[in-house]
């Protein structure tokens, strides 16, 4: 696999820029990797469209994966509803996740384009960390949600879960 | 990708609620409940919705709770279709149970009145208030009240689990099918406290060992009857998962537990538990294997399918079934042959007529009983021994707890299956069930008033006619025993000159007594003896240097009693932490002062200056 590891590869984003990138950097997306497999030798001569991700949001997903390259697989059925899920991020990746709300956004909507879980639930945490011990009324401010309930309708809401504030 | 996405793009000044259902449901995974159901709901329709979906909660119910009670058929639901129930609200059930839980132990904690009450509210709430009950038992040891949290979560979780215990032990009696393992479970329940080895967990252990022996044997299935049932015991004892390791051992407590037998390092148990190790494991692989009640020491018995013999030729029309085999998984891996069992019935002087009867199989309400006979013999022994100079240091009791509250616990439960597998009509020989009841009550008095609720479960309705003598005796306690609960504590203050000079020690000191030696801790006090001259006569206390005519003292024991004692007996002692103590002390203090080296009253209600 030595030889693979330093072939590169061209993708094109949306806005026509060429973005040059190490195979298995590249890979660490499951629809790139399996676009590959299906294009096979051809891939290696001819450049792959990204039609969904501009180029700064491509590059700064393939910066992610470059520094993620030698992590582990992650394991098949990872996503077990069985275990407890942390909002813990390491170091590196909330250092990374700190760019403005709309480049926030653009990741986690590339990140689930192409298919690359660990950056997805890297960004997702960074919402909900983001939501932690939020009002309803500063959870829209952050998020530029518009308040659709009636009053009648937000009061009983708000009724039934009156016991579930936190003791 | 949606059409929202999409929309989304164009217009990245709104980008948040445009982005696709499936993300955000991603993220809200990573949300807490309580942000979910107090903010994040609130906000919005769509988020109203997306913070409703059953896979979210259902996700939230798998792994913030691990007990449920068994109304609710959880497993049943976690391994159905997410959609067929409201896990939401199922979610919010239990977060409901937990608060109130946590809000009547508190006041459990806070004052002595009205205590029976309060101990049946929580278990009402069954094994859904058990996780609950968990992290109260497990509170950390900086937690100003450590120790009364501790004891009366215990004490509430320990009436939950007799309840479950009675509770499955009276399914058997109307005939429902219950598990060996479970049935026998049902005795470790009443000793468990906080730990692991409840009867969904004990199963599990079965499984596990199951599911080895199977990876260990793949070709475990084409094996006759026989190999089969001697590969399960080759396994259980290559495991030392049966048996003793000296027979010096043989009444140890532990030995009559099925759950510690399993979890405890050296496996230990009875020939009885070992048998039932045996069968339980053996049924999970399709074979058919029983207790057999020969006396004095139970042995399996392995019964051929229908079709074919233990060894696995096809049984001829018109012939008799084969005879079951025999086993010892107590001490041995090997075949019993039937010859060797007969002999030892004529040895004790059986006629062969006799053997069939007991060479058969035993019921689960007997293998019950024989148990309870097991732990009773224990408790006579420890009784006997303890103390002797000569003793071999057996029996020894090793549970989860405190000694002396595990040995009247174990006792209890004996009582318990005692009286619901007894037999309800004198004969000549042998038990009735009524002759158990003041036992049970005399215990419910002392030890257990919180089980009021069982009582009149299990015991009251039998006894419902007023011309029988132990509906009485029964009302009385009951009535007795809540009279004391509901009424608040006399207050004792020491605004008198009697009390200020004549009672030298304070409620939470700790004492060795003069003549007994005992370690105790004061929980209460008279300015002079308060007993009946009955008691004063009994008890010699008029030969006192100082009579009766002197302070006495109310004082919790490391065995658990409560005692009375004089002043002149007690010699107080400041040790660094009271080991023996800590565990029951909870009942009457807060938690341990270091500094002053004494307990810090929770009876404030009663002695308010102590």
């Amino acid at each position: 696999m030595a030889a693979s590891e330093s072939t590169r590869i061209t993708l094109v984003s949306n806005d026509g820029a060429e973005v040059h990138v190490e195979r298995n950097v590249a890979e660490r997306s499951m629809l790139i990797k399996n676009m590959m497999e299906d294009l096979g030798e051809a891939a290696m001569t001819q450049s792959v469209p990204i039609p969904n991700v501009n180029e700064s949001v491509l590059k700064k997903v393939i910066e992610w994966c470059e520094h993620h390259k030698n992590d582990p697989p992650a394991a098949a059925d990872d996503d077990s509803d069985s275990r407890k899920k942390t909002t813990d991020i390491e170091e590196w990746d909330q250092k990374f996740m700190q760019v403005d709300q709309e480049m926030l956004f653009e990741i986690i909507l590339a990140s689930n384009y192409l298919d690359i879980k660990p950056l997805l639930d890297v960004g997702c945490k960074t919402v909900a960390n983001m939501i932690k011990g939020k009002s309803p009324e500063e959870i829209r401010k952050t998020f530029n949600i518009t308040n659709d309930f009636t009053p009648e309708e937000e009061e009983q809401i708000r009724r039934e879960n009156e016991w579930a504030e936190d003791r | 990708m949606t059409a929202l996405a999409e929309e989304a793009r164009r217009e990245p000044a709104s980008a948040w609620p445009g982005l696709p259902d499936e993300v955000l449901q991603h993220i809200l995974f990573y949300v807490s409940p309580s942000d979910l159901l107090s903010n994040v709901q609130c906000t919005s329709k769509r988020f109203c919705r997306l913070a409703s979906e059953p896979l979210l909660w259902r996700h939230h119910c798998q792994v913030r709770f691990t007990y449920w009670d068994s109304k609710h058929r959880i497993r049943q639901k976690f391994t159905g279709n997410v959609g067929d129930v409201d896990w939401k609200t199922l979610y919010m059930h239990r977060k409901r149970v937990e608060a109130e839980t946590a809000t009547i132990l508190d006041s459990i904690i806070e004052g002595q009145v009205d205590r029976i009450q309060k101990f049946k509210m929580i278990a009402d709430f069954g094994y859904d208030a058990k996780d609950t009950l968990l992290n109260h038992c497990r509170v950390s040891e900086t937690a100003e009240d450590v120790l009364a949290r501790r004891y009366y979560a215990n004490a509430v979780l320990d009436h939950v689990h007799r309840s479950k215990a009675l509770a499955e032990w009276k399914k058997l009696l109307r005939g429902e099918p219950v598990p060996l393992e479970r049935a026998l479970g049902s005795f470790d329940l009443f000793v468990l406290h906080d730990q692991h080895g409840d009867l969904l967990e004990i199963s599990e252990i079965f499984d596990d060992l199951a599911s080895t022996l199977r990876a260990e044997h793949p070709y475990l299935g084409q094996l006759s009857t026989r190999k089969k049932a001697l590969t399960v015991v080759r396994y259980l004892r290559h495991r030392n998962l049966t048996g003793l390791s000296t027979e010096l051992a043989y009444r140890d407590l532990q030995n009559t537990f099925i759950g510690i037998a399993l979890q405890d390092q050296e496996h230990p148990s009875l020939p009885l538990i070992s048998v039932a190790i045996f069968c339980v494991l053996a049924q999970r692989i399709g074979i058919d294997a029983r207790c057999c009640g020969i006396p004095n020491h139970v042995h399996a018995m392995v019964f051929s399918p229908n079709d074919e013999t233990l060894d696995g030729l096809p049984v001829l029309p018109g012939s008799a079934q084969s005879d079951p085999m025999y086993l010892d998984p107590y001490r041995s891996e090997e075949e019993v042959p039937i010859q060797s069992l007969r002999r030892m019935l004529s040895e004790w002087g059986l006629q062969p007529s006799q053997h069939a009867e007991y060479l058969g199989d035993s019921s689960t309400p007997n293998v019950i009983l024989r148990t309870s006979r097991n732990i009773l013999a224990t408790v006579h022994d420890f009784r006997a021994h303890h103390g002797n100079a000569e003793n071999t240091g057996h029996p020894t009791i090793r549970l989860h707890a405190n000694p002396f509250a595990d040995l009247d616990n174990a006792f209890y439960a004996a009582l318990w299956a005692n009286y619901i597998f007894g037999n309800p009509f004198r004969r000549s020989e042998g038990t009735t069930q009524s002759q158990f009841i003041p036992l049970i009550l005399e215990r419910f008095e002392r030890l257990y008033p919180m089980d009021a609720s069982l009582i009149e479960q299990h015991i009251v309705p039998s006894y419902n006619n007023p011309t029988n003598a132990q509906h009485w005796e029964l009302r009385e306690a009951l009535r007795v025993v809540r009279a004391a609960d509901q009424t608040p504590k006399q207050l004792r203050l020491r605004n008198t000159r009697a009390a200020q000079e004549g009672v030298k020690y304070k409620v939470g000191q700790v004492f060795r007594h003069r003549r007994y030696a005992y370690t105790a801790v004061i929980t209460g006090w008279d300015i002079e003896c308060g007993m009946d001259s009955d008691w004063i006569s009994i008890n010699h206390v008029d030969s006192l240097a100082r009579g009766r005519h002197q302070s006495f003292y109310h004082a919790l024991v490391e065995d658990t009693s409560i005692r009375y004692v004089a002043e002149e007996n007690i010699e107080i002692i400041e040790p660094e932490i009271p080991v023996s103590l800590m565990s029951l002390a909870g009942r009457f203090f807060k938690r341990w002062d270091r500094e002053n080296r004494m307990f810090v009253s929770n009876i404030r209600d009663e002695y308010p200056e102590d």
